[in-house]
C-alpha cells in the first residue's frame, strides 16, 4: 500500500528538524501536526509529546525528520538526520526533504522490522498530501464521522478514512497552543507558531455571555411561570389560546429564548450551531420587527389603517349581500329549489346584519386596539405577523359560520344520499365488520327509502352551490392565512447563521474533501493538495433547519380534495395537541 | 504519460476522452464535450424572439419583448450554471479514493470525493432514462450490513457513453482492481440496487 | 420438463447439461432473437405471466435469445435480470386499469424502437389480448417491419358494447400480423371469428403446467371428510357467484363435506355471506390470496376440484389438480373440453343444478372407491401438456414467421383499408402513417447506428454463464450485426 504523508502546509518553509504526528496504520498514513526544531533534546521532546498525548488522547509520535536545505546541502546534516532514527524509533521513519530551487520534494519512507518476505530494508512508495491546517482544524465533516465517545476515553478514533486525519488535527489543539515566542523547552512549527490567533472582543463577550445568560434565563423562567398561572388554564380560555396562532408564535419564541439563555454549555457543535442560528433569527426578528413599527407609528399610518378598515369589512359584508341575493335568485341560470333556497337566503343575510351591526359597534375602539398591537412588533416581525393572521380570521369570522352551516348540511346530504344509495341496491353498512353486506328490506322501508333518496337528490344542488360558494370563500382566507403563516416559519426555521458561515467561511462547513493533482515529475513522490469541499446551500439548510412550531399541511392534494367533496370541514390553524398523540 | 482519444456518444455527439497516468497509482479520466454552440444558441434565441414578436403583434403588448428578453437571458444563465458540464474529470488514487469533478459551462465546478474504504465495487448498470443507457457507477458500502450497499452513484452524469467505451476505456484500465464487474455486469435497475440472483418466480 | 435452474451464474451449466440430446435440435437454421411484449408479468401472478416466464426459459434453453418487455410494477422499474440471464424491461409506462397500460398508440413507440434496436431483435412475440401494450408493440413492430406473432389467452363474447369494441381493435390489430397462437382449438375458433382472420395463419399450441410442481400427495388428505378444492380468482368470469349456491346446497345434503377456497377477488363477499347466513365457518375456509407456489399445498388437501369458470380459453387450473390427482368437475365452457380426457373430468352445465348433479356423482364415485389412484392420474396428465413441448412448437411457429416477408407500407394500408371496413380501417391507416412519420422522426433524431447495442445475457452461451465475456462477446455483435 502506498504510504500517506499529510504535511501541512505552514511547515513548508519551516527549518529542518523531527516531523511531530500521528500514525494511522489501517490506512498507512502518516498525519503530520508540526514541526520541532533544532537545537532540542531528545528527551524534553519525548516529555512534550507525552504531555500532548494524555491531554488530546490520540498517539502522537515522531514520525521522521524534516530536511529544508536552504543553502547548498550538508553532508554532515544528513548524517545527523538519519541518527536521529536510532533515538526516536518509528516504523516506518519518514524522511522528507525540499531541496533548494527545486520544487519537487524527495521522501523517503524506511522501514526497519520488514516483513522477511521482503528482505533488506524496504522503502515504501511515498504520497505527499498537503493539508490547510487551520482549515482542517476549523471545519466540521458532514454527516459527522461516527466518533466514539470522548468521554469513553477512547484513545484511537476508529473513525475510518479522512475522517481519522480531521480527528487527528482537531484534538491535537494542546499542541498549537505555544507559538515561536514562547519561551518553551521546544520549538515547534505550526500555523499558530507566527501568534496564537485571538480576538479581544471574542474575549470579552466570553466573559459577559455567563452573567448575562444567567439573568435573562431568571427573567425567562419569571415569565413562563406567570404563563402556566392556572387563570390561563381555564377551559374557555385555553381553548382560545390554543387556536391563536400569535400564542402559538409567542409559545414557541419563549421556548427559543429559554435554550438560547440556559446557564449549561453546549455539548457538541450542532447544539452549538443550533443555539447560533437560533440567536440570529431572533436577533433579525426582533430587528425586522421594529423597522416595522418605525414605520407604522410615523405619519400616523395607524391612524389611516384603522379608517380604513371598517369601510373595508363594510364593503366585503355588502359584497356578501349581493352575492347572497344572487344565489337567492337564479345565479348561472340555474334553477333551484324555491323555497329551501330562501330559507337559506334569509338565514345567512340576517348573519350579515348581525356582523355589520357587531363592526359598527367596534369601529370608536379600532384605532386603539391597533395602535397597542403595532407595539407588539417591537416583539418582532413574526409576532406582528401572527397577530395580521389572528385579525384576518376574526373579521372573517362570518365567512367561517357559513362555510361551516353549508358544509354541515352539504355532510349531512351526502351521507345521507350514500346510505339510501346503499338501500336502493339491496346493501347496507355494516358496522360492525367495516363493510358492505348485502340484506333484505321490508317493502315500506323501500318505499320510505326511495322517497327521501329522491327528495335529497333534488334538493342536493341548492345546497351544493351554497356549499360550493362559501368553501370557495373560505379558501381564500384559508391561502392567504396559508402564507403569512409560511412566512412566519421561515424567519423561524431559517438556520441564518449556518448560511453566513457558509457564505463567509466556506470551509468551515465541510460536506468532504477534494484533491488537486500538483505538479509531478517521474520519479518524485507525487504531491496533492487537499483542499475543503464546501457544504452545498441546500444541504446548509437542510441539516440546520430548525424546528418550526408545525403547521405544515397534514393532508395532500388529494385527501383535501376527498374531504372537501365530502363536505368535511378543513382548518388551517396547527393542532398541535393531535400531533403529540 | 497522457493519451487522447475522441468518439461518438449514443446521441452521436463527438466526446473527447484524455487520459493522463500521473503515476502507477493515481489516474485521471477527462471527458469533455464540445463547447456551446453557437448555432444551436441562435437558433433558440430567435425562435424564443420570434414568438414574442408574433405575440407582440398580436397583442401590441411591449411587456411582452421585453420579457422574451429576460427569459432568454435567464434561461441561458440557468442552462450554462445549472446544465451544460463542458468537461467531467475521474481523478482515480488507489490507497485514497475517487474524485469526481464536474465543471460546468459558467464556470462552477461541483466535487465528490469517495473514501476507497467507502467504494464496494465499480460496475456497468443499465437503466432507462428516456432512452435505455448503460453507465457507470460506483457501488457504496453499507456500514451496517457488509453484503448491503447503501447508496449508487453515477459516475459520468452527462456524457453517456456507449457499452463497450465504458468497458474498454474506463474500466480494464481504471478500476482494474475491481474485479466484480465483469460477472456483476449489473443484474438490476437503479432503485434496489443489484440484485442477488433472483428466485425463480413462480 | 419445464425449466428449472436454480439461479445465478454458474448453475445453467449444470441445467444444460440435463438436457436429453434429443431434445436440442441439431439441424436448426439460425436462431432467432425475440421480444415478448405483454403487460402482463412477474410479479403480477396468472397464467399469462407464467406462460411467458416458462416460454422464454425453455427457448433460452434452445437457444434462443429472448427478452421480455412489460410495463413497471411499483417499484420494480428498469431492468432485471431473471435465470438464465432472461432480461426483462420494465418500462415507465403508465397503468390505467387492471394492470393494462394507457395506449395511445404513440408514445411508447421511442422507448420500444430503441429497445427492439439495441437488442437486434428479429420476432415481436405480443401475449393476451387485455394488453395494451402488447397491441402498441405489435402496431410498431409492423412499422419497423420485424416479424409479428401473436399469442390469444382468452376468450371473449360477441354481443356486449365492450366486447364488439374489442373485437374490432383485435381484428386492426391482428389484420397484419404474421401469426397468431391460440391455447384451443374452441380459442382459435372464437379468435378467427372474432378477428375474421385467415385460419391457415393460427396455430394451436396448449398451456402447459409443471407437473414436477404439481405430485399427488394422499397423505395430506384426510378420508374421513370429503375436501371439495376451489382455487380461483373470485370474480364473475369464474363463477363465484355459482359457487355461492352449491356451497350450501351440498353441505346440508353431506354432513362429511368441505370446502377450501383460495383466492382473492371482489367476490369475495359472497362467499363469506353464505358462510355467515348457513354457520358454515368451520367447513367452508377461505384461503385468501394465494402465492403460486402455495397451490399445489391447498391442493393436495383435497379429493375433488371444482371449476366453476363461466368462460375460459384454456384452464390451466384443472390440468394442475389433474395433476395433483384431484377428480376434477368443471363447467363445459370454452377450450375446457379440450383440455382434458373424459375419464379424468366430470364436465356440467354452468347452473347450480348441474354443478350439484355433477359433484355428487364425484363423491358417490368417491365413497364407492372407483375412482383412480392420484399416482396413476398423475403419470397420465404428466404427458400431457410440458414447457419442451410447447417451446418446440412455439419454435416452428417462428421459424415459418421469420421466412416470411412482412408487409411493406403500402400493402399494409392496402390491407387495413380493405380488412377493417371502411371507417375504421381509414381511421387506423391514418395512424399507421402517422405512426411512420414518427418513426421517421424518431430515425433522424437518434440514428439506428447511434443506438447501443445491448450485451447478450441470455442463454448457455451469454454473458451470464461466463465471467470473462471479452473476446467472444464482440465476435457475437458482429455477427448479429451481419445477420441483420
Amino acid at each position: 500500500m502506498v504510504l500517506k504523508a499529510f504535511f501541512p502546509t505552514c511547515c513548508a518553509s519551516a527549518d529542518s528538524g523531527l516531523l511531530v504526528g500521528r500514525w494511522v496504520p489501517e490506512q498507512s498514513s502518516a498525519v503530520v501536526l508540526a514541526v520541532v526544531h533544532f537545537p532540542f533534546i531528545p528527551m524534553q521532546v519525548k516529555e512534550l509529546l507525552a504531555q500532548v498525548q494524555q491531554a488530546s488522547r490520540v498517539s502522537i509520535a515522531v514520525l521522521g525528520t524534516w530536511c529544508h536545505h536552504r543553502q547548498e546541502p550538508e553532508e554532515s546534516l544528513g548524517h545527523f538526520l538519519e541518527g536521529l532514527g536510532a533515538i526516536f524509533s518509528h516504523d516506518p521513519w519518514l524522511q522528507l526533504c525540499r531541496e533548494r530551487g527545486s520544487k519537487f520534494w524527495s521522501c523517503k519512507a524506511t522501514r526497519r522490522q520488514v516483513p522477511t518476505s521482503f528482505g533488506a530494508p524496504g522503502e515504501d512508495q511515498v504520497m505527499l498530501v498537503f493539508y490547510d491546517q487551520r482549515k482542517v482544524l476549523l471545519s466540521q465533516l458532514h454527516p459527522p464521522a461516527a466518533l466514539p465517545d470522548r468521554q469513553a476515553g477512547d484513545a484511537t478514533a476508529s473513525a475510518g478514512g479522512l475522517a481519522a486525519v480531521f480527528d487527528t488535527v482537531a484534538r491535537s489543539e494542546v499542541l498549537f497552543r505555544s507559538d515561536r515566542f514562547d519561551e518553551g523547552p521546544v520549538r515547534l512549527s505550526h500555523w499558530q507558531s507566527e501568534g496564537v490567533e485571538a480576538s479581544i472582543l471574542v474575549e470579552l463577550a466570553k466573559r459577559a455571555s455567563g452573567p448575562i445568560c444567567l439573568l435573562l434565563a431568571c427573567l425567562l423562567s419569571l415569565v413562563s411561570a406567570v404563563s402556566t398561572c392556572w387563570v390561563f388554564k381555564l377551559w374557555p380560555l385555553s381553548f382560545i389560546w390554543s387556536k391563536l396562532s400569535t400564542c402559538e408564535q409567542l409559545k414557541h419564541r419563549l421556548e427559543q429564548l429559554k435554550l438560547i439563555f440556559s446557564p449549561q454549555k453546549a455539548e457538541n457543535p450542532s447544539q452549538l450551531m443550533r443555539k447560533a442560528n437560533i440567536l440570529v433569527s431572533v436577533l433579525l426578528d426582533v430587528a425586522l420587527g421594529l423597522m416595522l413599527l418605525s414605520w407604522l407609528h410615523g405619519k400616523d399610518r395607524i391612524g389611516q389603517l384603522a379608517d380604513a378598515l371598517v369601510p373595508v369589512a363594510d364593503h366585503v359584508a355588502e359584497e356578501l349581500q349581493h352575492l347572497l341575493q344572487w344565489l337567492m335568485g337564479a345565479p348561472a341560470g340555474l334553477k333551484m329549489n324555491r323555497a329551501l333556497d330562501q330559507v337559506l337566503g334569509r338565514f345567512f343575510l340576517y348573519h350579515i346584519h348581525l356582523w355589520i351591526s357587531y363592526i359598527h359597534l367596534m369601529s370608536p375602539f379600532i384605532e386603539r386596539i391597533l395602535w397597542h398591537v403595532g407595539l407588539s412588533a417591537c416583539l418582532g416581525l413574526t409576532i406582528s405577523l401572527s397577530i395580521l393572521s389572528d385579525i384576518i380570521a376574526l373579521l372573517t369570522f362570518h365567512i367561517y359560520c357559513f362555510y361551516v352551516y353549508g358544509a354541515r348540511l352539504y355532510c349531512l346530504k351526502i351521507y345521507g344520499l350514500s346510505s339510501l344509495w346503499r338501500l336502493f341496491r339491496g346493501k347496507k353498512w355494516n358496522v360492525l365488520r367495516q363493510r358492505v353486506d348485502s340484506c333484505s328490506y321490508d317493502l315500506d322501508q323501500l318505499f320510505i327509502g326511495t322517497l327521501l333518496f329522491t327528495v335529497l337528490i333534488f334538493l342536493l344542488p341548492t345546497t351544493a352551490l351554497y356549499y360550493l360558494v362559501f368553501t370557495l370563500l373560505r379558501l381564500l382566507v384559508v391561502t392567504v392565512q396559508g402564507l403569512i403563516h409560511l412566512l412566519v416559519d421561515l424567519i423561524n426555521s431559517l438556520p441564518l447563521y449556518a448560511l453566513g458561515l457558509r457564505l463567509c467561511r466556506p470551509y468551515r462547513l465541510a460536506a468532504g474533501v477534494k484533491f488537486r493533482v500538483l505538479e509531478h515529475e517521474a520519479g518524485r513522490p507525487l504531491r496533492l493538495l487537499m483542499q475543503i469541499n464546501p457544504l452545498p446551500y441546500g444541504r446548509v439548510v437542510h441539516t440546520y433547519r430548525l424546528p418550526s412550531c408545525g403547521c405544515h399541511p397534514k393532508h395532500s392534494w388529494g385527501s383535501l380534495c376527498r374531504k372537501l367533496f365530502f363536505g368535511e370541514l378543513i382548518y388551517p390553524w396547527r393542532q398541535r395537541g393531535d400531533k403529540q398523540d | 504519460m497522457e493519451d487522447k482519444m475522441s468518439f461518438f456518444d449514443i446521441c452521436g455527439g463527438r466526446l473527447a476522452l484524455q487520459r493522463r497516468y500521473y503515476s502507477p497509482s493515481c489516474r485521471e479520466f477527462c471527458v469533455s464535450s464540445p463547447r456551446l454552440s453557437l448555432r444551436l444558441l441562435t437558433v433558440v434565441t430567435c425562435t424564443v424572439w420570434l414568438a414574442a414578436y408574433g405575440l407582440f403583434t398580436l397583442c401590441e403588448n411591449s411587456m411582452i419583448l421585453s420579457a422574451a428578453i429576460f427569459v432568454t437571458l435567464l434561461g441561458l444563465l440557468g442552462y450554462l450554471h445549472f446544465v451544460k458540464i463542458d468537461q467531467e474529470t475521474l481523478l482515480i488514487i488507489d490507497s485514497l479514493g475517487i474524485q469526481m469533478t464536474s465543471s460546468y459551462a459558467s464556470g462552477k465546478e461541483s466535487t465528490t470525493f469517495i473514501e476507497m474504504g467507502k467504494v464496494k465495487d465499480v460496475i456497468i448498470n443499465e437503466a432507462i432514462y428516456m432512452k435505455v443507457i448503460y453507465y457507470l457507477c460506483i457501488l457504496l458500502k453499507d456500514p451496517g450490513e457488509p453484503d448491503g450497499i447503501s447508496q449508487v452513484v453515477p459516475v459520468f452524469q452527462m456524457e453517456i457513453m456507449k457499452f463497450r467505451q465504458i468497458k474498454n476505456c474506463l474500466l480494464s484500465s481504471c478500476f482494474a482492481q475491481f474485479t466484480g464487474w465483469a460477472v456483476g455486469l449489473v443484474r438490476d435497475s437503479f432503485q434496489e440496487g443489484p440484485m442477488r440472483p433472483e428466485p425463480r418466480p413462480f | 420438463m419445464a425449466y428449472r435452474g436454480g439461479g445465478g451464474h454458474g448453475h445453467p451449466h449444470s441445467a444444460a447439461l440435463n438436457v436429453s440430446p434429443r431434445s436440442l435440435p441439431t439441424c436448426r437454421t439460425h436462431t432467432h432473437s425475440i421480444c415478448m411484449v405483454s403487460d402482463f408479468f412477474y410479479p403480477n401472478m396468472g397464467g399469462v405471466e407464467s406462460h411467458i416466464y416458462q416460454l422464454s426459459q425453455c427457448l433460452i434453453e434452445r437457444g434462443h435469445k429472448v427478452i421480455i418487455v412489460t410495463h413497471a410494477y411499483g417499484n420494480r422499474k428498469g431492468i432485471r435480470y431473471l435465470t438464465n440471464g432472461l432480461k426483462v424491461y420494465y418500462l415507465p409506462l403508465k397503468v390505467m386499469y387492471n394492470q393494462s397500460t394507457a395506449t395511445t398508440l404513440f408514445h411508447s413507440l421511442p422507448l420500444l424502437r430503441y429497445i427492439f434496436v439495441r437488442e437486434r431483435v428479429t420476432i415481436i412475440h405480443s401475449h393476451s389480448s387485455f394488453s395494451a401494450m402488447a397491441h402498441d408493440a405489435l402496431f410498431h413492430a409492423k412499422t419497423m417491419g420485424l416479424q409479428t406473432v401473436f399469442t390469444d389467452h382468452s376468450l371473449f363474447g360477441f354481443a356486449d358494447v365492450s366486447s364488439v369494441l374489442t373485437n374490432k381493435l383485435l381484428t386492426v390489430s391482428l389484420c397484419d400480423t404474421n401469426h397468431i397462437i391460440c391455447v384451443s382449438y374452441t380459442s382459435k375458433e372464437n379468435t378467427v371469428l372474432r378477428a375474421a382472420l385467415n385460419p391457415e395463419i393460427v396455430s394451436v399450441i396448449p398451456n402447459a403446467v409443471d407437473p414436477t410442481d404439481f405430485t399427488p400427495d394422499p397423505f395430506r388428505r384426510h378420508d374421513s371428510i370429503i375436501t371439495i378444492v376451489v382455487v380461483s380468482r373470485l370474480v364473475y368470469r369464474k363463477g363465484t357467484d355459482l359457487l355461492s349456491g352449491i356451497i350450501p346446497e351440498l353441505c346440508q345434503k353431506y354432513p362429511d363435506l368441505n370446502f377450501i377456497i383460495g383466492g382473492e377477488g371482489p367476490k369475495r363477499i359472497i362467499l363469506e355471506e353464505v358462510r355467515e347466513r348457513y354457520q358454515l365457518h368451520d367447513r367452508v375456509r377461505l384461503l385468501g390470496a394465494l402465492e403460486h407456489k402455495d397451490v399445489r399445498n391447498v391442493l393436495v388437501q383435497g379429493h375433488i376440484f371444482l371449476n366453476t369458470s363461466l368462460t375460459e380459453a384454456f384452464c390451466m387450473a384443472i390440468v394442475e389438480a389433474a395433476s395433483c390427482g384431484l377428480q376434477v368437475v368443471s363447467t363445459r365452457v370454452g377450450g375446457i373440453p379440450e383440455v382434458l380426457p373424459e375419464n379424468l373430468i366430470i364436465l356440467c352445465e354452468p347452473s347450480v343444478k348441474s354443478l350439484c348433479e355433477g359433484l355428487e356423482k364425484a363423491i358417490s364415485q368417491l365413497k364407492s372407491g372407483t375412482l383412480p389412484a392420484p399416482e396413476n392420474v398423475h403419470n397420465i396428465v404428466k404427458t400431457f401438456y410440458t414447457w419442451r413441448n410447447v417451446a418446440e412448437r412455439t419454435e416452428k411457429v417462428y421459424d415459418r414467421v421469420a421466412g416470411e416477408a412482412v408487409l411493406p407500407m403500402d400493402r399494409r394500408l392496402d390491407r387495413l383499408i380493405s380488412h377493417c371496413g371502411p371507417v375504421t380501417g381509414c381511421i387506423f391507416a391514418l395512424l399507421a402513417v402517422f405512426n411512420f412519420l414518427f418513426l421517421m422522426f424518431l430515425r433522424w433524431m437518434t440514428p439506428d447506428s447511434f443506438i447501443d447495442v445491448a450485451m447478450d445475457a441470455t442463454g448457455p452461451k451469454g454473458a451470464w454463464t461466463y465471467p470473462h465475456p471479452y473476446g467472444r462477446k464482440q465476435g457475437d455483435n458482429n455477427e448479429v450485426s451481419q445477420v441483420r
